[in-house]
C-alpha cells in the first residue's frame, strides 16, 4: 500500500473531508482509517529510507505513542536526506532559471510563507484537540499531513532560498558557520587584506560580484554594512560561489563599468530600495577607475598608495566625532543603550576582596587549632583574683613568763578598770586601731556629706577638755568666730588698779581740775627731760668743728 | 533607676576625662620605679614630686599599679560573673534567619533567644538592664542570608558592629546524622592574630561573651583573624593517640570534628555606648574609600 494506491488516496481524501467536530469524540472507524492511511504513507516513503529497520508500519495492537515513534524512526534520516538534496539542488545550475522569472519568484515566496503559516496553525490546532482529549490518532494524522506538507514546503523553500541568494549562499557548511562566523565574510576580509598589501590588482574584477552580493544579501547587509561602506575605496571582493568566480575571471573592466553597471544597479534598486548603496558604489567606481589605470606599480609605489589610503582613513577617523569611550565624562544619555556592558571598564578597587574559603584555608585553620590544642594555649577568660576579704588574724602572743603580779592584784586591776577609776594601759596596736578608725570615720563623714541627699551630721562626741582663759560667753557658743587674747583675760588682769576708780562722767569739778593739773605737771617733767638731753648732745665736742681751712 | 543610670554614666564620662592625668602620673611612677630598680639617679624633672610619688608607689598593689582605662571599666566586673546573653533579630525575620539565630543560641553558653516582634531597641535594652543581662546580640539578614551582627555590652559598654560573610549554617547540611547534636559545655576559646590595639579591643569584646570554661572541655570556638576578616569556627576535638607509644608531641593525632555554623566577620564600627545610644562616641569606624585602606590592616599583623 502506497500513496499511488488509489485505496490509500481514497482513505486520505475521506479523512480530509470529515467534519472537524467528528474528531472530538473517539471514533473507532476514523481511527482505523487514520491508521491505514499512515500505513500507506509510511510504505510510500519506504523506498527513500533504505536503512530503516521497519519494513512496514505496525499498527495492529499498537497505541498512538508507539506508532508515532515508528514514524519518527523513519522520518529522521529522511529529513536529513532531503536537506542534502535541497543543497545540491541549490548548487546546481537551476538557480539561474529563477533569476529571470521574478514575479513567479514572488508568488512562490508568498505561497511558501502562507504554507508555513498554515502549518503552524495546524500544529496549534492539533495540539489543542489533543489536549481536549480527542482521539490520539489525530496526532498521527496530523503528523502525517504535516510530513506531507513539509515536503511540499521544502520544495518551495528550496526555490525561495535560491531566489534569495542569487550569488549562492552556501548555508551551513557542516556546522562551522553560525550567527557569528561566516566563511564568506572571512574570505572577503582575507582578500581585502591581501589586496591592501599587494596593491589593488584584482579589485576591479571582484567589483561586480561584490555589488551583486551586496545588493542581494538583505540579511547580511545590516551586519556587513559598515564594513562594506568603508571598503568603497579599496575593493577587494571576496570570492563567492563558483558562478561568480567564473564570471569574474573572464570579465573585463568594460563589462563592469560599461554594460553590467546597469544590470547590477537594477538589482540593488529592486532588492534594497536604498539608493545610498548605489551612489556609494558609483563613487567608489569613479575613484577606482582612476587608480586602476596601471596594473604595474612598483612595490614602492604600492606602498605609497597603501600608506596614502591609511592616512586618508585615519584623517577621516579624526574628523569624525570620537567614540564615547574616548570622550571624557560620559553620561548614560550620551552613549548608546547598554554600551557600557560591552566595554571592559577598569577602575581601582580600594577594598580588599572578601576571602574565598577554599580547602586550603580550612586546612590551615584546622592546623592552627590543632597546634593550639596540643600546646593547651587557649585565650579563655580568666577567673579574677579573689580579693582578700578578711585581714590577717591577730595572733596574740602568749607571754610565757610567770606573771609578776599576784592573782589578787590582777583581780584588783580588773575591778578598777571596770569601775573606770583607772584606764588600762592601751597596747600599741589598739592605739593604731583607734587612729585608723577615727580617720576612716572622718572620711566616711565627708563622703556621705557629698553623696547623700539627706545628710545626717556627725554625732557630737563628748570630749572633756578644759580650756583656760576663755570667757564664759565663748564657751556657750558652738563656733566662736574669733577669740582674741584680750577676751582670754579676766578683768582684774586687764586692769590692776587701786582706789576708787571713777569714770569721766562721774567726776566733779575739783576732780577735773586736779586731773588737769596732774597732766600738766607730768608734761612739764617730760619736757625738761628732753631739753637736758638735747643740750647734752649739742655741747658734745665735735672734732671737726673748730677747724677752719 | 533612671537617676542612677544618669549618675553612673556621668561618673563614667568623668573618669574617662581623668585618664589623661592618670596616665601622666603613671608614667612618672614608672620612671621612678625603673630608676630605683636600676640604681640610677632619679631623673631631674621628677625631683620635686619624687617623695610623694615614692610613697604612693610603696602603697600600691598590683590592682592599683596599672592605670585604669575606661575600657577596662566596661569589663571590670565581667570576670566576676558569667555572661548572660540575649539574642534577637531584625524585624520580620525570614525562616533561615530564625534557624541561624537558634544555632547561635546554642553556640553561646548562657544565651537566650527572643522573638523580635515589634519591639523598639530601647525597650529591649531597658528590659535587659533591668534583668541583669551582660550582652545583647542582634542578627540582621538580606533575603534569608545572615549579613550583620551587632554585639552590645550592656552596662553602657561598647557596641561592635560586624558584617557576616560566607555563612554556612548547620541547617544547610541536610544530613542530620552526620552533624549530630551540639554539646553545650563551656568551650575553650582560640583568638588568633589580634595584634593591634584595635585587635585586642575586638578580642576582648568577643572573649567576654563566653564564661570561664573547665580546663578539660572538648569544645573549641575559634576566632582567627586574616587581613581584617575574622573566621569563626566551632569544633569538637578528640585526642586520639593512635600509636600509644609516641609520647613526645603527638603528631597531630587530634581529631577535629566541625560542628556549628561557620562564618566570616568583618568589623566596621565600634561605638562607646549601647545600641540604643545613637549619639555615642565612635571609637573606630572602617574607612573603605580611603586610598591607602587597601594597604593597611587594622585588626592584626
Amino acid at each position: 500500500m502506497s500513496t499511488d494506491d488509489p485505496a490509500c488516496l481514497d482513505i486520505l481524501r475521506r479523512l480530509k473531508s470529515t467534519d472537524p467536530p467528528l474528531w472530538l469524540a473517539p471514533n473507532p472507524s476514523l481511527s482505523q482509517q487514520a491508521r491505514t492511511a499512515s500505513l500507506g504513507l509510511f510504505s510510500s516513503l519506504k523506498p527513500y529510507t533504505p536503512q530503516s529497520p521497519l519494513d512496514r508500519l505496525l499498527i495492529d495492537g499498537f497505541d498512538a505513542e508507539q506508532i508515532w515513534q515508528q514514524i519518527e524512526l523513519q522520518s529522521h534520516p529522511l529529513l536529513s536526506f532531503l536537506q542534502r538534496e535541497v543543497k545540491r539542488f541549490e548548487k546546481s545550475g537551476e538557480i539561474s532559471r529563477f533569476l529571470a522569472e521574478e514575479p513567479q519568484m514572488k508568488d512562490i515566496l508568498r505561497e511558501a510563507e502562507d504554507d508555513q503559516g498554515r502549518k503552524e496553525e495546524e500544529d496549534v490546532d492539533g495540539f489543542d484537540e489533543d489536549e481536549a482529549g480527542a482521539s490520539e490518532d489525530l496526532d498521527d494524522d496530523d503528523e502525517e499531513e504535516d510530513g506531507a506538507e513539509e515536503e511540499e514546503k521544502e520544495d518551495r523553500d528550496e526555490v525561495g532560498d535560491e531566489s534569495e541568494s542569487e550569488s549562492g549562499e552556501e548555508g551551513d557548511k557542516g556546522g562551522i558557520e553560525d550567527g557569528f562566523l561566516k566563511i564568506k565574510e572571512l574570505e572577503e576580509y582575507l582578500q581585502k587584506d591581501e589586496a591592501k598589501k599587494y596593491g589593488l590588482e584584482g579589485s576591479g574584477k571582484k567589483k561586480a560580484g561584490n555589488k551583486e552580493r551586496r545588493g542581494i544579501d538583505e540579511d547580511e547587509s545590516s551586519e556587513e554594512g559598515e564594513e562594506d561602506d568603508g571598503d568603497d575605496d579599496d575593493e577587494p571582493g571576496g570570492f563567492g560561489v563558483d558562478d561568480d568566480e567564473e564570471e569574474i575571471e573572464n570579465a573585463r573592466y568594460e563589462d563592469f563599468f560599461g554594460g553590467k553597471r546597469k544590470k547590477a544597479r537594477r538589482k540593488p534598486k529592486v532588492k534594497d530600495g536604498s539608493e545610498e548603496d548605489v551612489s556609494e558604489e558609483e563613487d567608489g567606481d569613479d575613484t577606482e577607475n582612476e587608480n586602476e589605470g596601471n596594473h604595474n606599480l612598483s612595490t614602492h609605489e604600492k606602498e605609497l598608495l597603501s600608506m596614502k589610503s591609511k592616512i586618508e582613513q585615519m584623517e577621516k577617523a579624526n574628523l569624525e566625532p570620537k567614540t564615547w569611550t574616548m570622550q571624557g565624562e560620559v553620561t548614560a544619555a550620551k552613549r548608546p543603550k547598554n554600551s557600557a556592558l560591552e566595554v571592559d571598564l577598569d577602575f581601582e578597587h580600594n577594598a580588599r576582596p572578601a576571602p574565598v574559603i577554599t580547602e586550603e584555608v580550612t586546612a590551615s585553620l584546622e592546623d592552627l587549632i590543632r597546634k593550639r590544642i596540643m600546646e593547651a594555649h587557649f585565650d579563655d577568660v580568666e577567673k579574677p583574683p579573689s580579693l582578700p576579704g578578711k585581714g590577717p588574724r591577730e595572733i596574740k602572743e602568749l607571754d610565757e613568763n610567770k606573771s609578776k603580779k599576784g592573782l589578787a592584784e590582777i583581780y584588783e586591776d580588773e575591778y578598777a578598770q571596770k569601775a573606770s577609776l583607772i584606764s588600762a594601759p592601751s597596747s600599741f596596736s589598739d592605739e593604731q586601731k583607734k587612729e585608723a578608725t577615727l580617720l576612716f570615720k572622718k572620711l566616711c563623714l565627708k563622703l556621705d556629706a557629698l553623696s547623700h541627699f539627706h545628710f545626717a551630721p556627725k554625732p557630737v562626741i563628748e570630749d572633756m577638755s578644759i580650756q583656760a582663759n576663755v570667757p564664759a560667753l565663748a564657751m556657750e557658743e558652738i563656733a566662736p568666730l574669733a577669740v582674741s587674747d584680750a577676751a582670754m583675760l579676766a578683768p582684774e588682769e586687764v586692769f590692776s588698779g587701786k582706789g576708787n576708780v571713777k569714770d569721766e562722767s562721774e567726776l566733779t569739778q575739783a576732780d577735773r581740775k586736779r586731773r588737769r593739773a596732774k597732766k600738766k605737771r607730768i608734761h612739764k617733767a617730760e619736757e625738761a627731760k628732753r631739753m637736758t638731753t638735747k643740750s647734752k648732745l649739742r655741747t658734745m665736742p665735735n672734732p671737726d668743728e673748730g677747724k677752719e681751712d | 533607676m533612671l537617676r542612677r543610670n544618669i549618675r553612673l554614666r556621668r561618673e563614667y564620662l568623668y573618669r574617662k576625662s581623668l585618664e589623661g592625668k592618670e596616665r601622666l602620673l603613671y608614667e612618672k611612677k614608672l620612671k621612678i620605679k625603673k630608676a630605683l630598680e636600676e640604681g640610677k639617679p632619679i631623673p631631674t624633672e621628677l625631683r620635686n614630686e619624687e617623695a610623694a610619688l615614692r610613697q604612693e608607689i610603696d602603697l600600691e598593689d598590683k590592682n592599683t599599679a596599672v592605670p585604669r582605662n575606661h575600657i577596662d571599666d566596661e569589663y571590670a566586673s565581667a570576670t566576676e560573673r558569667d555572661p548572660k546573653i540575649l539574642l534577637t533579630t531584625s524585624r520580620n525575620p525570614s525562616a533561615p534567619l530564625t534557624q541561624f539565630v537558634k544555632e547561635l543560641k546554642i553556640v553561646f553558653p548562657n544565651a537566650v533567644r527572643v522573638n523580635r516582634g515589634s519591639q523598639v531597641i530601647s525597650e529591649i535594652i531597658e528590659a535587659c538592664r533591668a534583668n541583669d543581662y551582660t550582652d545583647v546580640i542582634l542578627v540582621h539578614e538580606h533575603r534569608g542570608v545572615p549579613d550583620g551582627l551587632i554585639i552590645s555590652h550592656l552596662p553602657f559598654g561598647p557596641t561592635a558592629y560586624f558584617g557576616l560573610l560566607n555563612v554556612v549554617t548547620r541547617h544547610d547540611i541536610k544530613d542530620k546524622k552526620a552533624i549530630g547534636t551540639m554539646p553545650e559545655a563551656y568551650p575553650h576559646l582560640i583568638l588568633d592574630n589580634f595584634s593591634t590595639k584595635l585587635g585586642e579591643r575586638t578580642a576582648n569584646i568577643l572573649k567576654h561573651l563566653f564564661p570561664v570554661p573547665k580546663p578539660d572541655t572538648k569544645r573549641i570556638v575559634t576566632f582567627a583573624n586574616q587581613s581584617d576578616y575574622i573566621s569563626f569556627r566551632h569544633h569538637l576535638y578528640d585526642r586520639q593517640n593512635n600509636n600509644p607509644r609516641v609520647k613526645y608531641g603527638n603528631p597531630k593525632s587530634i581529631d577535629l570534628k566541625e560542628i556549628g555554623p561557620r562564618f566570616e566577620l568583618r568589623l566596621y564600627q565600634i561605638k562607646l555606648g549601647t545600641v540604643d545610644q545613637s549619639e555615642a562616641q565612635i571609637e573606630w569606624v572602617i574607612r573603605p574609600y580611603m586610598n591607602t585602606s587597601k594597604k593597611r590592616k587594622f585588626i592584626g599583623e
